[in-house]
């Protein structure tokens, strides 16, 4: 009887390797423990044992049992396995491209807006929005430029008929709608909408009407600061727009301010940066934004005590920004959207 | 502008670098753009000489050996040559033993190759004239021989090319110029000399040139002086004022007119000078032109005159047009014997218009428009005829005549100190303050208010109609006093008070979701033109969407969407094969409704699939679905929930889209958004040279919309407890929407299942046309899902109410149960 045991326990582990799929695994276990199986036939053999061998044999055929179902178990693992991956089918050339790939990206002037804006979210401003058709009053009157200023003509700014109508921009009396030609008239909107202090920055498209060429484009973008509040100086401004430039270009990039003229900031300045570690840029002063203290005359408009009250402003272009930041020479690649030009900057 | 350190120099004494004058103009104001050195070093020893004899030399190929007469009446000089540009017979520059020439370069009489040479032929690059240093350089206009080479050539100079921001009109000449730099750099500044004229002679009577001056136009021109001069003699000008005119690139003409010029620039007022003989009538009169009017101006053009315009005229005609430029008729002119100067006043908005209505501008016009100093008028014309009555001769005939009056007002302005402080932020001493007004000729005094406060009263001399206010005093000192000296300081920051704009935080989510699914963003232009406009859109709306100075009609309308520039950005890439087909935008777009026009902030799209797109394994293809998942998500990242809203066929408002293929969701007037999504129309596609499928949506909202409140979402309890699913197909005629059979369903679910348990949804999942259906029908298979709050459903009570359902489906027109 003990042979019989160690024969049974040999046949199957010299049949296990034959075994390969769920059918085969069930044949092979009917022959061993089914109810014609060899071990079956040897445990009804059992009655026959003298009483003194039962515990020994009795426990030989526990062993012989537990064994059998290890390798029953070992099978069944392994024909699961095989099982799943032939749901799967064979296995993939990880180094095939993937069908219809496409990287998709931001633009490389909305991620320079993106940019100038967390720099100036850093220490407070908050993003503020406006119409891309305004009037007169918002894009000029309020911001103190005079009614016959060259910049308000009509070679240069886009007018509509006096008949159309626009549902989103409010007017002030009946003033002319245009397409604005800077995001200044935001701030005039804010500070109308709201009581100071105010620290808002208006990324946004604006127009002039000039002939498309590497520098001049018909329509392009800008950001332009506001903060309005108590004591507001010309040295915060200098502490502002230094902290920009170092955050945009480098701690070891300088500023300059160069006093300027614009009607709606007094004093006002253009501000040039200096970065000899760009090496398109080189020692050269290059301009990158204009600036200045908001004008008595502008808090006036939107009701404001300009005694009670003093504010900075500035604006930058971002098409500028970008040019000089990636060294592009043509504003126009930015409106062609040539996709080897735009994911260059897929960051 | 442009100015000349050599002419500046009549003002100061500026013994500063070009650099350092380059720095203080910029840092003061005035922009440098270019600066332009010419003329030659000094050169004592280099003189013009002739080249007599030319032989080769003896001992080297290259070089000859020539004999050049470097002083009439003296030996010629032996002097060894390399060059070979030149022949015998040329006049050359030759520096003789002992000149320095630029860069150092000693020339001393020296061998070479065994022959003495007793001085060097030069380039022009040699002493410093431009760039050629290939040959000599041959003196075509043959000057004398021996003359010293500076003489040849005019004085060096540096010419600064200077902006001069249009507040600072004060600035359009050298007086304004170096009273500035004098300023900046502490420097004593001078006017020009104006002497006392000398008694008329009696010989002439002023009348005879001039008799009266009539004012018609008197809001257009406040202020008209004129003064008599008899017996001038018109030649060309003495050579300084020809160098200082020719060194700013303006074209001498004659000693009268020149002076004029002159003073133009020196002092920024411009002079008219009249030839008192072609004056008919003996009277100007200065009136608004006729509408019409005819004027031949000195650059020898017809103008057409209009009203609006003014003119300084005689009896019969029209002599000048106001402040921009004269007439061939009044000119001077060699024959010229007596003239009339007029130095006016023009107002600045009148000359500006006149100007560019005429496409005309002038440095007379150009320093008109900005304004010149309305009290300058008497200073310039008594220079200028000082240097007429010295340079061309002739008697000023007393008096004056005159019309209208200096408008300017005495102004002045309180600057406290507290004030200065605060706007600066940074303290700048007292003296230096005064140091400043004064340099720049604002007289003040400084004072205490009775409560205390220290103050300046500052009075604002009649050039400078820019200061106006505190401020802009404040702006003098911080200029003057050196913004390199404004201190660093730490940014004041304070924390968010305020959200950014609902607009900028949609772009933002629009951004990140269609980049997020391989969409490279576009931007491109907001004007397009009216006839693809009329193409894609009603041809109603065109109308109301042009510019109404359009610079080209390819750039005339708004864009009423964002799809027609994405198409174009795709035919470019295809055309250039550079593989991209998932474009989008975000920006504002236009739409026309009942007249009116709704600025509206838009998110596009667009997906194009190419026929001629090949890849290892295929992809399913995008369609209409694809577009309807990305639109949903789009509208929920703005929290519109789009499958609340009806949807709608678009054909009837747009034929840009594909019939059958293409849907829209929401009003842009009446719901505030609205959505369009599907396919592009395929043969519009075609135009664009796009062959295949383009799968598109917009999402458009106004400002209004976005900003509105959301209700922010409340909690509904949830219980651990399964649902029950029974499934139920319809059948419907073919047109139905499943999205109406859905609400169908739905409704009876609710109504069905009462209060102890709850249908939770109905979810469409099969949908069926073909075989073993009536014709013209399909089936729709749902999924009702059922739960109650408190325990597990049993079969029994689910099975009850769903054959209630299915009850109520078998009563309803148009639907049947399919078995």
């Amino acid at each position: 009887m003990e042979a019989d045991l160690q024969s049974i326990l040999e046949k199957a582990r010299a049949g296990a390797p034959e075994v390969s799929s769920r059918p085969d695994l069930e044949t092979f276990k009917a022959s061993l423990v089914g109810p014609n199986g060899e071990l079956t036939k040897v445990m009804k053999g059992m009655k026959d044992v003298s009483k003194e061998d039962k515990p020994r044999i009795g426990k030989l055929l526990n062993q012989t049992k537990n064994e059998l179902e290890d390798i029953f178990s070992r099978l069944n693992k392994v024909i699961e396995s095989n099982e799943m991956a032939a749901r799967l089918g064979p296995p993939v050339d990880p180094s095939l491209p993937v069908p219809g790939f496409h990287a998709g990206g931001f633009h490389p002037l909305t991620q320079v807006r993106e940019k100038i804006i967390s720099i100036f979210q850093k220490v407070g401003f908050t993003i503020a929005e406006g119409p891309e058709v305004e009037t007169e009053y918002f894009c000029f009157d309020a911001l103190n430029t005079p009614s016959d200023h060259p910049a308000r003509d009509a070679q240069d700014t886009y007018y509509f008929p006096g008949k159309t109508r626009f549902t989103e921009t409010t007017q002030q009396k009946r003033e002319r709608y245009l397409l604005r030609t800077h995001t200044s008239s935001v701030q005039i909107r804010t500070m109308m909408k709201n009581e100071p202090p105010i620290r808002i920055i208006s990324p946004g498209r604006c127009f002039r009407r000039d002939t498309a060429d590497a520098t001049h484009s018909a329509n392009f973008h800008q950001v332009e600061g506001l903060y309005v509040d108590r004591n507001v100086s010309v040295k915060d401004l200098k502490a502002l727009l230094d902290y920009f430039i170092k955050s945009l270009l480098g701690p070891s990039a300088q500023t300059r301010f160069r006093p300027h003229f614009f009607p709606y900031t007094e004093p006002s300045f253009e501000v040039d940066f200096s970065a000899s570690h760009l090496g398109k840029v080189g020692s050269r002063w290059i301009e990158i934004a204009g600036c200045g203290m908001v004008h008595p005359s502008v808090f006036e408009s939107v009701g404001y005590d300009p005694e009670e009250w003093s504010g900075l402003a500035f604006g930058m272009g971002i098409e500028r920004i970008a040019m000089i930041l990636y060294g592009v020479d043509d504003i126009r690649y930015f409106y062609q959207n040539d996709h080897r030009f735009l994911q260059q900057f897929h960051q | 502008m442009k100015i000349s350190k050599n002419w500046l120099s009549n003002y100061l004494e500026l013994n500063k670098t070009n650099e350092e004058i380059e720095q203080a103009l910029t840092l003061i104001g005035f922009e440098v753009e270019g600066i332009d050195e010419w003329g030659l070093p000094d050169l004592p020893e280099v003189v013009v000489g002739e080249v007599l004899r030319r032989e080769p030399h003896p001992d080297a190929d290259r070089l000859s050996v020539c004999s050049v007469l470097v002083k009439d009446g003296e030996e010629p000089s032996t002097i060894v040559c390399g060059a070979d540009n030149y022949k015998v017979g040329d006049r050359v520059p030759v520096a003789l033993p002992g000149a320095v020439l630029p860069g150092g370069f000693k020339i001393k009489a020296a061998k070479l190759r065994g022959v003495m040479s007793q001085g060097m032929m030069c380039s022009g690059r040699e002493i410093g004239y431009g760039t050629d240093g290939k040959g000599l350089l041959i003196l075509s206009e043959r000057p004398a021989v021996g003359t010293p080479i500076n003489q040849v050539f005019p004085d060096p100079d540096v010419i600064f090319d200077v902006e001069v921001t249009p507040n600072r009109p004060d600035c359009l000449s050298y007086v304004g110029i170096a009273r500035e730099l004098a300023a900046y750099f502490r420097l004593d500044f001078n006017y020009p000399d104006v002497e006392n004229f000398p008694e008329p002679s009696g010989d002439y009577n002023p009348d005879t040139l001039l008799k009266g001056i009539t004012l018609d136009a008197e809001e257009d021109c406040p202020h008209y002086t004129a003064w008599r001069i008899a017996g001038v003699k018109v030649e060309p000008s003495p050579s300084w004022l020809v160098q200082n005119l020719r060194s700013i690139g303006l074209r001498p003409i004659n000693n009268v007119v020149d002076i004029t010029n002159f003073v133009l620039h020196e002092l920024g007022q411009p002079l008219h000078a009249f030839d008192a003989a072609k004056i008919e009538g003996r009277r100007l009169i200065i009136r608004h032109a006729a509408d019409g009017e005819k004027i031949f101006t000195l650059d020898g053009k017809q103008r057409t005159l209009r009203r609006d315009m003014t003119v300084i005229a005689d009896a019969k005609k029209a002599l000048v047009v106001a402040g921009v430029m004269g007439s061939e008729d009044a000119e001077v002119d060699e024959k010229t014997i007596d003239i009339v100067l007029e130095s006016a006043y023009f107002r600045p908005s009148q000359v500006r218009s006149t100007a560019r209505r005429l496409g005309l501008s002038t440095d007379s016009s150009y320093r008109f428009e900005r304004g010149v100093d309305p009290r300058g008028i008497g200073f310039a014309a008594e220079r200028a005829i000082g240097l007429i009555l010295q340079y061309a001769g002739g008697e000023l005939l007393p008096p004056r005549l005159e019309v209208g009056a200096p408008f300017h007002l005495k102004r002045e302005i309180e600057l406290t100190r507290p004030f200065l402080d605060q706007r600066a932020g940074y303290p700048i001493p007292n003296r230096e303050v005064e140091e400043i007004f004064t340099a720049l000729e604002l007289n003040f005094s400084a004072r205490v208010h009775r409560e205390g406060t220290a103050y300046w009263n500052v009075e604002i001399p009649s050039f400078r109609g820019d200061l106006d206010s505190p401020i802009d005093l404040v702006e003098e000192i911080v200029r003057m006093y050196g913004t390199d000296r404004i201190p660093a300081g730490e940014v004041r920051g304070i924390g968010l008070t305020r959200e950014d704009d609902a607009v900028a935080r949609a772009n933002r989510r629009f951004g990140q979701i269609l980049v997020g699914q391989s969409y490279q963003e576009c931007l491109t232009y907001t004007l397009r033109s009216g006839e693809e406009l009329k193409k894609w859109y009603r041809a109603g709306g065109a109308e109301a969407l042009g510019v109404m100075n359009p610079l080209s009609v390819e750039q005339s309308h708004l864009r009423w969407s964002l799809i027609p520039g994405l198409l174009e950005t795709l035919r470019l890439n295809a055309f250039r094969k550079t593989g991209m087909s998932r474009v989008f935008e975000t920006g504002h777009t236009y739409y026309e409704r009942d007249g009116a026009v709704v600025e509206a902030n838009s998110v596009s799209f667009v997906h194009f699939l190419s026929d001629q797109e090949r890849a290892w394994r295929k992809l399913e293809a995008p369609d209409f679905f694809s577009a309807k998942s990305l639109i949903r998500q789009l509208a929920s990242s703005i929290q519109i929930d789009l499958e609340q809203y009806p949807i709608n066929d678009i054909r009837l408002t747009n034929s840009a889209w594909q019939d059958g293929h293409s849907a829209m969701i929401g009003d842009l007037v009446d719901y505030g958004f609205e959505a369009r999504f599907g396919l592009i129309n395929l043969a519009l596609a075609k135009t664009y040279d796009l062959e295949g499928v383009l799968v598109a949506g917009v999402l458009s909202a106004t400002t209004r919309f976005l900003e509105r409140d959301c209700r922010p979402p409340v909690y509904q309890p949830i219980n651990h407890f399964p649902a029950a699913e029974r499934d139920l197909a319809v059948v419907v005629p073919q047109q139905r929407q499943a999205g109406e059979v859905a609400a169908t369903l739905q409704e009876f679910g609710r109504e069905e299942s009462g209060h102890s348990l709850q249908m939770e949804s109905v979810k469409l999942f099969d949908c069926y046309e073909g075989k073993g259906l009536p014709e013209g029908h399909k089936s729709l298979a749902f999924t009702f899902s059922f739960r109650a709050e408190d325990r597990t459903l049993t079969d029994d009570e689910v099975n009850e109410v769903f054959r209630k359902i299915q009850f109520r489906v078998t009563q309803t027109k148009d639907l049947t149960i399919r078995g």
